[in-house]
């Protein structure tokens, strides 16, 4: 486990009677890329508020390197929300400049940062614009850079990558693997879940404002039933009767089967040569995305 | 970093902004064009209205020119007195306008021809002097010696003494009341609308989101108001400024000091008068969804000051009934009504002083339920927000 960074502990927020966060336990080690996952109305925003400090949650504890989070500590935090807004008659220089000193850097220092993160970010040249005369992605990219101007030591990012074209994808996914390798600890929520499973060191699965899962992609697969592809041959069709195996998909290439904690994959593997010659048994890593729905309820 | 320095770069932004916006100094140049123009005009029109021309015709009527000059100077009348031969001379000059009034002494009977009329001071001053010269005629002739008839006929000297005192209200004292009130209600729907479009704004656009992760609702409230009351203050003070000019070029016609002490406090009521108007609208214009709903989220506001400069008028004609001394102490109305009075006279300084205070403690008030509202309202969702629930609502709530 990364030393401590942000630390979070029984966390609960209501709006009038929902209970938008209930009892939520969560920690960002430093230089961690965490992402936090789950539907809409999970609790992923009001987290992120609470940490942010743009709410006071009603209970729970947070906490930065080992003390409870202060306005000071925010300053070294950099945020994405997911609403994203800026001045859209500002420079976009002047724009990130701005930020960077509204977090404590002197105005020549922010602006060289401001200067140093557009040209990476790709805006170099349109320094001068006012943000409105940009594109939807160039904007999102200034917004990025709002965040990361100040070189914060948690950077936490709301659907970090919700409108982004694949270009924007790969950039934002670059530098989020610079962040964290400075060492910063990086959060973010999205709904992509293939990238969050590229991207990042462990995963919080989110449901009703409870953590339903968390760990490294490898512990959550160890939590869903582990998943064969096995291909008979001789043109007839297998289905398998051990106890505990079922059946997920079918499609040319064979069957995918779920088995159950505690069956022999050699079982299913005799049985399967009793029906005729296997072409294809392989074990089937499951993606986030599988074992994101074998979690969460639809 | 210090909550000072937020604040400052905040309020920086919001001057930046101003400096930049192209509508904001054509409205400085036009509000000091107007003012000027205020302060210049009125006088030139009363100008016109200087002496008036008098002919005393014949040797009987023009005797009577020591006495008409002294009577005139007693009675405040501005006379010039002419000379004519004749009647028929004297009919010209009237007709022609070149004297207002033609006096004529014949015997015991006094005639004064005027092309229409004339007016009533002028009228009595030359009944006086008519009646006096003939009832020193008839005494002499009756053998009184000129001693007695001289001290018989002295004015006596007459003191009025007022138990209240009489409210001075010339023209030029009425323009620079309703002057100030104008000026002061305008500048204060102004910039605080600014305000309240300015956090209107930023909600909307979600801008406020970003900002509050790093800075306190408190700060950002604060640092705007600043802001945009410098640059509203700047631009009063540009405006003030060619007021003042324009009331040293036309010195010496027909201008009181009072231009010249009022403008200069203008400044002072402003401050005030937008504290508290634009820390009431930083918390209306958090409470809309949409930019187009801060009209009638900050209408209750500008009804009011409204509602001061409609006031104003009354003010300037009762500037010290009870009922006008106690609206001037209201806060909502103070910032409007009492320059307003202060212009006309009459203000005893305690009262000044009281509603300094009463302003001062409403501004801390007003502040302090403002950003209430404000931080509660800034980054809610849903639809527009009433002032009772944002009041109530806890921050993120």
């Amino acid at each position: 486990m990364p030393s401590a960074g942000l630390e979070i502990t029984g966390l609960t927020h209501s709006f009038g009677a929902t209970r938008a966060v209930d009892d939520l336990d969560l920690m960002v080690g430093a230089g961690e890329i965490v992402g936090l996952v789950g539907r809409n109305g999970a609790g992923k925003t009001t987290t992120m508020r609470a940490v942010m400090g743009i709410l006071r949650p009603d209970d729970g504890q947070i906490r930065w390197r080992q003390r409870r989070v202060t306005d000071p500590d925010r300053l070294r935090f950099g945020y994405m929300p997911e609403e994203r807004g800026l001045y859209l008659q500002m420079g976009v220089l002047e724009q990130v400049a701005y930020f960077g000193r509204l977090h404590g850097m002197d105005r020549s220092w922010a602006l060289r940062a401001a200067r140093d993160l557009l040209r990476r970010l790709g805006l170099e040249g349109r320094e001068g614009d006012k943000l409105v005369a940009l594109s939807h992605g160039n904007q999102q990219r200034v917004q990025l850079a709002v965040a990361l101007v100040h070189q914060p030591e948690l950077l936490v990012l709301d659907e970090a990558f919700a409108g982004l074209d694949p270009s924007a994808v790969d950039t934002l996914s670059a530098v989020l693997r610079d962040e964290a390798r400075r060492p910063s600890a990086v959060f973010f929520s999205s709904h992509q879940l293939e990238i969050v499973e590229r991207l990042c060191d462990r995963v919080v699965i989110l449901e009703r404002g409870r953590v339903l899962a968390s760990g490294t992609l490898a512990e959550l697969q160890a939590r869903t039933p582990r998943r064969l592809r096995v291909k008979v041959g001789g043109g007839a069709r297998w289905i398998p009767t051990a106890a505990g195996v079922s059946v997920v998909e079918e499609d040319a290439r064979g069957a995918v089967l779920a088995l159950d904690a505690g069956v022999d994959a050699q079982v299913v593997l005799r049985e399967a040569l009793t029906a005729g010659p296997v072409e294809t048994f392989a074990i089937e890593e499951g993606t986030l995305a599988d074992v994101y729905r074998g979690l969460v309820s639809p | 970093m210090s909550g000072f320095r937020t604040m400052a770069l905040v309020a920086g932004r919001e001057i930046v902004e101003r400096l930049r916006s192209r509508p904001m100094w054509i409205m400085t140049i036009l509000t000091a064009v107007l003012l000027a123009a205020l302060i210049i005009v009125p006088p030139l029109v009363m100008q016109r209205t200087g002496p008036v021309a008098v002919a005393l015709v014949g040797a009987e009527a023009q005797a009577l020119e020591p006495e008409l000059s002294r009577g005139a100077a007693a009675a405040r009348v501005n006379l010039r007195l002419v000379h004519l031969a004749g009647d028929a001379e004297a009919r010209v000059a009237v007709s022609a306008g070149t004297v207002a009034a033609a006096v004529e002494l014949t015997g015991d009977a006094a005639s004064i021809t005027v092309k229409r009329s004339v007016a009533p001071a002028v009228q009595g001053l030359v009944q006086a002097v008519a009646s006096q010269a003939h009832e020193r005629q008839v005494l002499a002739a009756a053998g009184v010696p000129e001693a007695v008839t001289r001290s018989a006929l002295a004015p006596v000297a007459v003191t009025v003494r007022s138990l209240q005192p009489v409210p001075r209200t010339n023209t030029a004292r009425v323009i620079a009341a309703l002057v100030a009130g104008y000026l002061l209600v305008y500048s204060i729907l102004a910039y605080s609308a600014s305000v309240a479009i300015g956090v209107a704004q930023e909600k909307t656009s979600r801008t406020a989101e970003v900002l509050l992760a790093t800075v306190r609702p408190s700060q950002l409230m604060a640092g705007k108001v600043l802001g945009i009351g410098a640059a509203g203050l700047g631009q009063m003070a540009i405006a003030v400024a060619a007021g003042l000019l324009a009331n040293t070029l036309v010195k010496g016609v027909e201008i009181p000091g009072t231009v010249a002490r009022v403008l200069p406090s203008i400044l002072i009521w402003f401050v005030l008068g937008y504290a508290l108007y634009a820390a009431a609208s930083a918390a209306a214009g958090a409470l809309v969804s949409r930019s187009e709903e801060v009209g009638s989220a900050t209408a209750p506001l500008q009804v009011v000051l409204i509602a001061a400069l409609g006031l104003v008028y009354a003010v300037t004609f009762r500037p010290d009934t009870w009922w006008t001394v106690l609206l001037s102490l209201l806060p909502p109305f103070t910032p409007v009504l009492m320059p307003a009075r202060m212009a006309i006279g009459l203000v005893p300084w305690w009262q000044v002083g009281v509603g300094v205070l009463v302003m001062v403690a409403a501004i801390i008030l007003v502040v302090r339920v403002a950003a209430r509202i404000y931080a509660s309202s800034l980054v809610q969702g849903g639809g527009r927000i009433s002032w009772g629930a944002a009041f109530l609502r806890r921050r993120g709530a």
